[in-house]
């Protein structure tokens, strides 16, 4: 309860300080601020994925039903940080380089995101039983794993980016103004905190959800 | 436990089987082979001659086979739940060999459906000639990389409701980086240029998903 209210406190406060205190850099203006919002969602969205695909791999291992509520539950959350990471990035988009999608390689990058989770629970909302559609698309999800590596080495090959790490990060490591640095990790912070409260309240939902099931069940297995 | 020599003639088997059912009423092939048909003379009529286009021709060759692919290669997982002998088929081979038995079958016939569409696509597009060497070896190591990731999520799909109709969602985001370094290559040999780095991702690509294939054909059927 209380950490739920800090939690907001956090990200409302560092809102306001992240426009107000921090700077512009010179190249980016006003987009500059989009990044405390964006940046956060495109790692939660990475995150997310991380923790979606781990879950599926250890209940293919273990077959605890746990894994597959957190697996289902991230994937969920996934997708709305993503698309929250899609809409940012392309008003930023939109505003910098004239049109909202233009194939860099950021922009495919994170439209295979999109179909990998739409994918995942598109597949996910079609099996009947709980065991079965845990099973298979925690395989799918692992196929899904073994296929991200090659698409992060063939984009990078086929487009040249103009995504502007390199403004903000041009030797290898992270080149922001300090005052940018500490609302932009702060948000990242927020964030994750705000990605790790969804995800147990998902999960304990599930888990309500199936106790009750099992419950409503009960007395019906007696009377037979 | 079948042993190694047991389940390779189990495989085998499995092919046999498939061939010959589909052979008996070459449904699956004639309607696989209308759609590749259908799709490239949409095409093709669509846009007209494109001879001097070989950026485009590459990227229209290969969503012609993908739609072929996605059209018709989960059949062989799907046939065998609608006809309901997917148990049978489970008491007598391991899971493993039953993928593996329709992996080879859909690279058969996704061979046989490229060799009337490839032709066909070069001379309906006005193509120029293709380097034989790198064209070839990029169309088979495309399509073996396509049959390898179609058969596992065929293999998933058809114990999903939706079935045919989900097939070719969920086979996309895997088929992504597959079309884009095909398209790269067959662009690279018309180009003149090597195309050895691409080739060399699609292999490795195909292997990855057949190495991940053989650790998670087990978990496909257990209920």
């Amino acid at each position: 309860m209380i950490a739920r209210w800090l939690l907001f406190l956090w990200i409302a406060a560092w809102t306001v300080i992240a426009l107000l205190w921090a700077p512009l850099v010179p190249l980016l203006g006003a987009t500059t601020r989009v990044l405390y919002f964006h940046i956060p969602s495109a790692w939660i969205t990475v995150l997310a994925l991380a923790w979606s695909m781990g879950h599926s791999l250890a209940y293919l291992r273990r077959r605890r039903i746990e894994h597959d509520d957190h697996a289902a539950a991230a994937a969920e959350l996934g997708l709305v940080f993503c698309i929250a990471a899609t809409i940012t990035g392309s008003l930023w988009a939109k505003a910098m380089w004239g049109s909202y999608w233009n194939w860099d390689p950021r922009e495919t990058s994170i439209f295979y995101l999109l179909l990998i989770y739409g994918a995942y629970l598109a597949l996910r909302g079609s099996i009947d039983g709980e065991e079965r559609r845990a099973r298979l698309s925690a395989i799918y999800s692992a196929v899904a794993f073994v296929t991200v590596p090659f698409l992060m080495f063939i984009v990078p090959r086929l487009y040249f980016t103009l995504h502007p790490d390199p403004l903000i990060n041009t030797h290898g490591k992270i080149e922001m103004d300090p005052r940018i640095r500490i609302c932009f990790y702060a948000m990242l912070i927020g964030f994750t905190g705000l990605f790790a409260w969804m995800q147990s309240l998902r999960v304990r939902v599930t888990r309500l959800a199936r106790r009750f099931e099992a419950a409503a069940a009960e007395p019906a297995r007696r009377a037979v | 436990m079948p042993t190694r020599e047991s389940s390779s003639a189990a495989v085998w088997a499995i092919l046999r089987k498939e061939c010959r059912s589909e052979w008996r009423t070459r449904y699956g092939l004639n309607a696989a082979l209308l759609f590749a048909v259908t799709t490239l003379a949409a095409v093709s009529f669509a846009i007209g001659r494109l001879g001097d286009r070989s950026d485009v021709l590459a990227a229209l060759l290969w969503m012609v086979i993908l739609f072929a692919a996605l059209a018709s290669l989960s059949h062989a997982f799907v046939r065998e739940v609608e006809g309901h002998t997917l148990t049978m088929l489970r008491l007598i081979a391991s899971p493993t060999s039953i993928a593996l038995g329709k992996l080879l079958f859909n690279l058969l016939f996704l061979g046989l459906i490229e060799v009337v569409t490839v032709p066909l696509f070069l001379v309906l597009m006005a193509a120029p000639a293709p380097r034989w060497a790198p064209f070839l070896a990029t169309l088979a190591v495309g399509s073996t990389a396509l049959a390898v990731t179609s058969t596992l999520v065929g293999a998933l799909i058809a114990q999903s409701r939706g079935r045919g109709a989900l097939f070719a969602g969920v086979s996309f985001p895997l088929l992504m980086p597959l079309l884009l370094a095909a398209v790269r290559a067959t662009r690279a040999q018309w180009l003149g240029v090597s195309a050895a780095a691409e080739l060399r991702l699609l292999a490795a690509y195909a292997l990855a998903l057949l190495a991940a294939g053989l650790l998670l054909y087990d978990h496909l059927w257990e209920d």
